[in-house]
């Protein structure tokens, strides 16, 4: 059995991982840092509760997401009143004209797969990403990237099905469009 | 709009749908017919499951840059 400096020292070998991964969420350094810091504080706590049947960056980075989501609900980021309040009709981010018609026709992106070899590529994603509006930024990494399930958004953030799957498609037009233009309708692409 | 066939804005909306909870026999098969004469649309629904695949992926590139 590790003493306790020898566990302190183990968790803090992620401590840079946890951060790249709260900042790819909020946005916003000062947030990262205290999601970080909670992460390590608790499982300084709970070394009892770590079996080491998983690894255990995947255990502190279920902390980590826990964390981000406490944060996102206490200090409101925008969540959940803009996203209750969100106009069904939006035309703000309109991708389509008023027949539903395509303004923009996505053409097609070749193999995109090839692309996740690149180094360039995951700069842009994450580009792209950040632009988001936080409002659907937020949600689709917690979807898309913490694998949350669509139950488990709406329950934490307290926002209807209906309501998430706007916002997710409103999300995937944005990041598909903002991929687009920066990596597959360029000669990256 | 007509009741049996999908814009491309149904089509689109419906695509992004599916993938958090499977639709209707009904829908999927208004959204098959339009996938298969509607190129755009099919594109799209590509490029999001494409993108899913990607955001996966995302943490491994918190693994690099030195660590």
């Amino acid at each position: 059995m590790q003493d306790d400096k020898d566990w302190a020292k183990s968790l803090e070998a992620h401590r840079k991982y946890l951060q790249r991964y709260a900042l790819f969420h909020l946005h916003d350094a000062a947030l990262a840092e205290d999601a970080v810091q909670d992460t390590l504080i608790a499982a300084l706590a709970q070394s009892h509760r770590f079996e080491g049947r998983s690894q255990l960056r995947t255990w502190l980075t279920a902390i980590l997401k826990h964390k981000i989501v406490d944060l996102v609900r206490k200090r409101g980021r925008g969540l959940p009143a803009n996203t209750l309040s969100l106009d069904e009709n939006d035309s703000s981010d309109a991708s389509f004209t008023s027949k539903g018609a395509w303004i923009d026709p996505p053409a097609e992106w070749g193999l995109p797969d090839a692309a996740l070899e690149s180094q360039q590529f995951w700069r842009v994603y994450q580009e792209c990403c950040r632009l988001m509006p936080q409002r659907y930024g937020l949600v689709y990494s917690m979807r898309e990237v913490m694998d949350l399930s669509s139950e488990e958004i709406c329950k934490k953030l307290n926002i209807s099905t209906s309501n998430l799957h706007v916002i997710l498609f409103r999300a995937r037009l944005r990041l598909r469009a903002c991929m687009t233009r920066n990596w597959f309708g360029t000669e990256h692409g | 709009m007509g009741k049996s066939m999908y814009s491309c804005e149904q089509a689109a909306k419906l695509s992004s749908q599916a993938m958090e909870q499977p639709p209707g026999p009904w829908e999927r098969m208004l959204l098959h017919a339009h996938l298969m004469m509607c190129k755009r649309c099919a594109n799209f629904t590509h490029q999001i499951a494409f993108l899913r695949r990607a955001a996966h992926k995302v943490p491994e590139a918190f693994e690099k840059d030195g660590d």
